[in-house]
């Protein structure tokens, strides 16, 4: 049961709903219990995963988690040892890499070095044999889709990182594959350019109508791009949603300490209503409410976890005191847009903090060794149990 | 006003000498950098080169050496008198025997540079695919023969290739012929000599351009539809294309001089420049000749060769 | 103080003119063929004199040639061929031979050193080591195979291109020796083996050029191994490397049979000579290694190893008795009659029997 399904408000018709939400919709690409092992080692472990048409799905994960070889069999580079992959209906098995609707945009952009920029974005159309004319009107076309027209005779070597981006983009795009891979697409970009390319890669996905599967290792890519995000560790799939409740919702203390920053209170459930739980947590120092119910046997060990900016912090004590604790700051980190605290509870457990700066004075309410009172609403945490 | 004026061109000009300094400096060490190698090459290149080309403006005589003098001066009488004999260079050019000498050359050195091609790539593309180890292993073994003396191994293959020698023997026995093969003493043989002896010199060439190759641009190749043997032609040659001029050119111009090859395997119908050269120092004790037979080789084969690759390497570092 | 200065300046003359009465360093340099002297001997020079012998070895004329030509070879005696010695003499290589200081010199064959005047008149440069003559090396048994009972005793083995290919299967090889090949085929042609005329060389080469098609190989060594493990069945070579292949195919007991033969048409007879380079830096002992192998035990020695007669009159007792006997190595007195020696020829004339001989190798016309 995913926690998604809870807060799509049950007045949404069915038409409206993205594919993955509609009840027998046929998926675009099917993953069947893919196992890939080299070795010992099990680089994909019974993976299955529906992806479906116009997706923009990020597999995200840490380097080893398997990702880039769950990537690498959809574009035939590597054969599963067991489990099956279906493209558009289409079973895989046997199929090799030039005969696969799919391309692929490799990590270093793999450009031609001895080709001009027009010539590698050429290059798919040559192999299929369009015609000459074709292909340098669909050349064209693409790169002034991707804001290089004016660059076609020059070679990869004399282009900036963000234009050689755009030509590996561009390269893979212009066979009009239904299924496009994406490694790590922005991952060789500074900054500012990726925040800005993001926007385009969504803009160019939604334009030509292809699905996207993604591997990243970033974070804020993934929220940013995504449709839905798949987190994968030591080779499984952990979680499988929208970035908001990936984030929102994390299922497992994996998933929430791998994306964005959480705190974690062990506890044991005292009490489990259907739609609220008490836990009583030592590391808290009090009994922490949560408002949606979970499913675990009485007496269970479990973690509570609330992101920094969901937690208010205030030198007087709240009138509402549920989940509220005490604690002492030991440092303040000024970050501009926002203050980041560190506070020390009696239980010697640090939590992090962040409180936008309302005001330009906010830091200054604020010293080391100030003593204050921590609190969250009871529909801001969330109870993990594995 | 006109102190501060003063004091300005002062300051420009103290920039101005500062700057030439540093310059200077840098240059000095570049020179020096550059200047060991030339060195090296006027030292053991250039100056040979010019020795061998007074000679060949020589004519042949009586005496020791056996050519007359270029240079004849007399300090009494106060003259000097340069005698240039451009007859060796006439000769050349009057006589098609040479040009079919040069053109039988050209061709076995082109064969053959192109049969070390073909047999080279294999195996610098394994070496270069190999991992770690067996990479160093299968290096070693590349340059291995070149710690025997290059005539044993020349004598080696006449062992192989001899009417009753090894490889006549195992066809023999297995039954494939039923009487020996004439392989020594042919084309044939001279090719497999020049092959088998210059081999390591492709090879290395093209292992360093095929190592520097990414896996990934031939992944992209196949991903956009290629086949891998077109992949090969559309991406993996044209890659390596640095290595095989190099490797081309590093067969090819000791080919084209070869003379212990075709004297050794080679028949007595082997037409080569080396031979000639031979013939002309040896026998006809003409060195004079022998030179301009030498420098013509050297102008007409190894000079564009060069040029040429000189040219690609300026192409290929912008 | 002037006096003084002037007595210095006049010692100083006098030592730089007084002689240099140095001894000779006890050394002599010798650069001889591969293989011609017994090992044996040169170590008996050396107890007998005391002069330590520093030995190189060579094997072509040319490769001599060209270090001669070179200068400052340092070497004290070398052995070239008589033409060779003749041309290279002109252009001053070599310093006259001191005969008083070679008490063994009358033992020379006299016979002999006057056909050795031919190429250097009255021997000043030289005194003879070896003699030797072509012939025709051949494999008895398949030489019978193919020819039946014909008589193998002319050059008509190689020259008639009817016989020659009837032999070309099992292998025939012709001298890669195109002045001595081509004075062996003016002789068999009747005509002068010295001759420099154009119209001879060019029937020279017509007659050689016949037959070329039937010749495998052309070799001035390489025939010695070949010979002898059955790759050739006729070979044009020197007397004593036909020999020496003979001996090698008895040791290999593979039952082939080497037969050396002087042609009934007469052939060439080559003179090994010993000589001194005018700048070689030990005469002195280079005279006494001379005069050493003028004695006839040590003439034997070399005759005995290398399979090569020596012109000395005395030799006879100490030579073995089937090199004594052996007239491939002794020809008799009717066979030495037919024996010619062939001169050096003009740089121009080497010009164009060079061009000749390589048209006939490639086949080239």
């Amino acid at each position: 049961m995913s926690f998604s399904e809870q807060i799509v408000p049950s007045s949404m018709s069915t038409e409206q709903l993205p594919l993955w939400k509609q009840e027998g919709a046929e998926p675009f690409l099917r993953i069947e219990n893919v196992t890939k092992n080299f070795g010992d080692f099990k680089a994909v472990d019974n993976i299955s995963l529906d992806i479906y048409k116009k997706e923009l799905f990020c597999l995200l994960g840490g380097s080893g988690s398997g990702k880039s070889t769950l990537l690498r069999m959809l574009a035939g580079f590597e054969t599963p040892t067991s489990g099956r992959i279906l493209i558009d209906g289409v079973d895989m098995a046997g199929i090799q890499p030039w005969e696969r609707p799919v391309n692929m945009m490799f990590q270093s952009y793999a450009l031609f070095p001895h080709l001009s920029v027009a010539d590698n974005v050429a290059f798919g159309l040559k192999r299929e044999g369009v015609a000459k004319a074709e292909i340098k009107q669909r050349v064209e076309e693409m790169l002034g889709m991707v804001q290089l027209g004016h660059l076609g005779k020059r070679k990869p070597h004399q282009l900036s990182g963000g234009q050689r981006q755009r030509v590996a983009l561009a390269r893979a795009l212009i066979k009009r594959p239904k299924l496009l891979l994406l490694d790590e697409p922005l991952g060789a970009l500074d900054k500012k350019l990726r925040e800005e390319t993001q926007f385009e890669l969504i803009n160019i996905q939604e334009e030509l109508g292809v699905t996207f599967v993604v591997v990243t290792h970033d974070q804020e890519e993934a929220m940013t791009l995504a449709t839905r995000i798949g987190v994968m560790n030591q080779g499984i799939i952990v979680q499988t949603d929208e970035p908001h409740d990936v984030y929102e919702y994390p299922n497992s203390k994996f998933v929430a300490d791998f994306i964005g920053s959480v705190n974690m209170f062990e506890g044991k459930v005292i009490q489990d209503e259907p739609d609220s739980v008490q836990i009583d947590s030592k590391e808290a120092g009090t009994t922490l409410f949560v408002n949606h119910g979970i499913s675990c046997a009485p007496d269970q060990i479990v973690n509570v976890a609330i992101r920094p900016e969901k937690i208010r912090i205030t030198k007087k004590e709240p009138e509402k005191g549920v989940n509220c604790i005490q604690g002492i700051i030991e440092e303040i980190a000024y970050m501009g847009s926002l203050s980041v605290f560190r506070v020390r509870l009696a239980s010697g457990k640090e939590v992090r903090v962040t409180q936008p700066n309302f005001t330009r004075s906010m830091g200054d309410r604020y010293t080391w060794n100030d003593a204050v009172f921590l609190h969250w609403d009871e529909d801001s945490s969330v109870v993990l149990t594995s | 006003m006109s102190m501060s004026l003063g004091s300005a061109v002062m300051d420009r000009m103290a920039a101005k000498l500062q700057k030439y300094n540093f310059v200077k400096k840098v240059n000095w060490g570049r020179a020096v950098v550059a200047g060991i190698p030339a060195f090296w090459l006027g030292l053991f290149f250039f100056v040979p080169f010019l020795v061998v080309f007074k000679i060949s403006l020589t004519e042949a005589a009586i005496a020791i050496p056996p050519y007359s003098e270029l240079l004849d001066w007399d300090l009494e009488e106060a003259y000097i008198s340069i005698k240039i004999n451009l007859g060796n260079y006439l000769f050349l050019f009057e006589d098609d025997f040479y040009l079919d000498a040069y053109l039988s050359s050209v061709k076995i050195a082109v064969l053959s540079t192109f049969f070390t091609l073909l047999v080279a790539f294999p195996i610098a593309y394994a070496i270069a695919k190999s991992d770690g180890s067996t990479r160093v292993l299968l290096l070693a073994l590349v340059i291995l023969p070149f710690w025997t003396s290059f005539l044993l191994r020349v004598y080696a293959w006449m062992e192989f290739l001899k009417k009753n020698g090894i490889v006549n023997e195992f066809l023999l026995t297995i039954g494939i012929i039923d009487e020996p093969l004439i392989m020594l003493q042919t084309d044939f043989a001279v090719y497999i000599g020049i092959v088998y002896t210059y081999l390591p010199f492709m090879v290395l060439p093209l292992y360093s351009a095929l190592e520097k190759m990414d896996g990934t641009l031939l992944e992209a190749a196949q991903d956009l539809g290629s086949k891998p043997t077109q992949s090969f032609f559309l991406v993996t040659l044209p890659l390596a294309m640095p290595g095989v001029i190099a490797g081309c050119v590093l067969v090819f111009i000791p080919a084209v001089g070869e003379f212990v090859i075709p004297a050794l395997l080679g028949g007595a119908d082997t037409l080569m420049i080396g031979r000639v050269l031979w013939d002309e120092f040896f026998l006809n004790r003409d060195w004079p000749m022998a030179s301009a037979v030498a420098i013509v080789m050297l102008v007409v084969l190894v000079l564009p060769i060069m040029l040429i690759r000189n040219s690609q390497g300026k192409g290929e570092a912008v | 103080m002037h006096h003084k200065k002037l007595g210095l300046a006049a010692a100083l003359a006098l030592t730089l003119a007084a002689p240099i009465t140095l001894a000779e360093e006890a050394v002599v340099n010798i650069y001889n063929w591969s293989d011609y002297i017994d090992p044996a001997i040169l170590e008996k020079f050396e107890t007998q004199t005391g002069i330590k012998i520093n030995y190189d070895v060579y094997d072509s004329n040319e490769v001599l040639e060209a270090k001669l030509m070179s200068g400052s070879t340092g070497y004290d005696v070398v052995m070239p061929t008589g033409s060779f010695l003749e041309r290279q003499a002109l252009a001053g290589v070599y310093a006259e031979i001191d005969r008083s200081q070679l008490q063994n010199i009358g033992n020379l064959d006299a016979e002999m050193a006057s056909k050795v005047a031919l190429h250097d008149a009255g021997n000043k440069h030289n005194v003879p080591y070896t003699w030797g003559t072509i012939g025709l090396g051949y494999n008895v048994d398949m030489v019978k195979a193919r020819l039946g009972d014909m008589p193998v005793n002319s050059w008509d083995l190689v020259f008639d291109p009817a016989i020659a290919a009837k032999l070309s299967d099992c292998g025939v090889s012709v001298l890669d020796s195109p002045a001595e090949v081509m004075s062996v085929a003016l002789n068999y042609l009747g005509l002068d083996p010295n001759s420099e005329k154009k119209s001879d060389l060019k029937k020279a080469t017509k007659l050689i050029s016949a037959s070329r098609e039937s010749f495998t190989k052309f070799s001035s060594s390489q025939y010695i191994s070949d010979l002898a493990n059955g790759e050739l069945c006729v070979s044009m070579g020197y007397n004593g490397d036909v020999l020496q292949s003979q001996s090698r195919a008895i040791e290999a007991g593979q039952g082939i049979n080497i037969s050396y033969i002087i042609p009934k048409e007469g052939s060439l007879v080559w003179f090994d000579l010993m000589a001194i380079p005018a700048d070689a830096p030990h005469k002195e002992a280079a005279h006494k290694f001379i005069d050493f192998i003028l004695q006839p035990e040590n003439a034997a020695g070399v005759s005995n190893y290398a399979f090569y007669a020596v012109p000395n009159n005395k030799v006879e007792p100490y030579l073995l008795e089937e090199v004594k006997n052996d007239p491939s190595i002794y020809p008799t007195d009717d066979i030495k009659e037919k024996l010619f020696t062939q001169k050096a020829h003009s740089v121009k004339f080497d010009r164009l029997l060079t061009r000749a001989w390589t048209n006939i190798k490639t086949a080239r016309q």
